[in-house]
């Protein structure tokens, strides 16, 4: 190390502290003896201070570190997707299952009937449009997910929702090559997916009171303070447990809508085995298996309730997203 | 809510405003962005928190700034929020607001992993950390940051000259 000079980026190592005490040790022994590398170290040393100078001009006007609470951090729109996706997969896909199944052993003595899931996959999702959207209207948040299960595959076989499925068309289907049905089915599942998906952001229901607001929420619902409020909704998203939308008046044709939504604690693997359960109701303990669902999933779902007053809560409207973040910002919980 | 995280974003919280204000050069928008990515360490827990708020920043800012200049043409209804800027300051406002615009062209004077390790190790991370988010080599922070702030100082004084000479 004394004998060759030291480099640029050792130097500067060696000033920010970052180099390994050996190596530090043989910067130091050769500075010592060489007035060249003494010199350029402290040009270096003077580079890197006006550096941190005018880095230091470019900062931002130094405000206020907000707080951080984890239901005050506004939580981005693809978390919100990432929650929901697997959940309206897990239905659509325990719906499909239900049906099929069902389908199949009706049809179990004449085999060609098997081959009517296609027509059940379109009925599938017209029931699910009928049956299943309205009941995730999501009060406690499990039915969303009890309905495909316990509408599709209801133990009483033979009945008029039975009749009505299994009548579709005895017609006979031609034969098609194995990997096709899987195949589009899937599709036909993708599409109902991407559908619902675009409606269901947030659907707005009924208009309610305030006082209706409040026992929903179990707390004040946050609004835009110093904005007329027009009215509250409630509404509905897949994997909250109580959603309300309150409507203001920016001006005479600028509404906004601050969505509080309540997340309901309804976890996959719950959706999941609740949703296994019931498709097998010829399991020989169909009692046991519907108890299941709403035994297993809303309990811990009060408590967690209890436990965490922390809301999603988001503004949307006919505003730039610099404008809605600003509003996001002034959320307050509305006063008695 | 994680404890560390809390801890994590009392101290980093500004580092991270300050490096993605660098990058996006809107206060509110830093911000914003900076609050949306410890939202997503919520949601992940990612084992070595700080770093992984400055590498989903940087992603951030980067989607960020091809939206940008789409969303700057539409009306910003309501940007203007009560601001603590007395008339008197308003010198100073301006003559920082310039600096501020020199360092920035200087800062884009840089080639872009030049100006990401030297933005990296102003919000304090080690040369350890920059380097495995950048993948150089450890042993190549030293230099790119020796390059990096010798350009930035050297651009800067040279337009500080130009200025100086375009107005005498």
């Amino acid at each position: 190390m004394s004998m060759s000079h030291v480099d640029d980026g050792m130097l500067h190592a060696y000033l920010d502290g970052e180099l390994a005490p050996v190596d530090a040790r043989g910067v130091d022994a050769h500075v010592a003896q060489c007035p060249d590398c003494r010199r350029r170290l402290d040009e270096e040393r003077a580079l890197i201070a006006r550096a941190t100078e005018l880095l230091a001009l470019a900062t931002p006007p130094d405000r206020q570190v907000p707080p951080f609470r984890a239901g005050d951090v506004k939580a981005p729109t693809r978390v919100w997707w990432r929650v929901r996706l697997p959940l309206a997969w897990a239905a659509t896909v325990a719906l499909a299952l239900g049906i099929g199944s069902y389908l199949g052993r009706e049809a179990a003595p004449a085999p060609q009937a098997e081959m009517a899931t296609d027509s059940a996959a379109a009925r599938a999702r017209s029931l699910a449009r009928r049956e299943f959207r309205p009941e995730a209207r999501g009060t406690v948040g499990t039915p969303a997910v009890a309905a495909p299960g316990s509408a599709a595959v209801s133990p009483a076989p033979g009945g008029a929702r039975a009749d009505n499925i299994a009548r579709p068309r005895p017609e006979p289907v031609e034969s098609k090559a194995e990997g096709e049905r899987p195949r589009e089915l899937a599709a036909k599942i993708a599409a109902y997916k991407a559908a619902s998906d675009e409606r269901d952001a947030w659907q707005k229901g009924d208009a309610i009171s305030l006082d209706s607001a409040r026992h929903v929420l179990g707390g004040d619902p946050v609004v835009v303070p110093g904005v007329p409020v027009e009215a509250f909704y409630l509404g509905r998203g897949v994997g909250y447990s109580a959603v309300v939308i309150v409507q203001q008046a920016l001006d005479s044709s600028t509404m906004i809508e601050v969505i509080n939504a309540r997340p309901g604690s309804l976890l996959l693997d719950q959706v999941v085995v609740s949703g296994a359960a019931a498709v097998r109701p010829d399991s020989g303990r169909p009692t046991e298996s519907r108890q299941l669902v709403p035994k297993s999933a809303p309990q811990p779902l009060r408590a967690a309730v209890q436990a965490s007053p922390n809301l999603f809560r988001d503004v949307r409207g006919p505003l730039s997203p610099d404008s809605l973040a600003a509003l996001r910002r002034r959320l307050r919980p509305l006063g008695p | 809510m994680p404890q560390d995280l809390a801890e994590i974003y009392r101290t980093t919280y500004r580092a991270l405003v300050r490096f993605l204000y660098r990058k996006v050069w809107d206060a509110e928008r830093a911000e914003d962005l900076a609050q949306e990515a410890f939202a997503r360490a919520v949601v992940h827990k990612p084992d070595n928190a700080r770093g992984w708020l400055f590498i989903v920043a940087a992603n951030m800012a980067r989607d960020d700034a091809r939206r940008a200049a789409r969303e700057r043409r539409h009306l910003t209804l309501l940007k203007a929020e009560p601001q603590a800027s007395e008339p008197a300051a308003a010198d100073d406002a301006l003559h920082a607001e310039s600096e501020r615009t020199h360092v920035r062209a200087a800062l884009e004077q840089l080639t872009p992993r030049d100006r990401e390790v030297l933005l990296l190790w102003d919000s304090g991370l080690s040369y350890e950390e920059i380097a495995a988010q950048t993948g150089l080599a450890r042993g190549a922070i030293g230099t790119t940051l020796a390059r990096a702030r010798r350009r930035l100082v050297d651009v800067y004084e040279a337009g500080q000259r130009g200025e100086h000479v375009a107005r005498g």
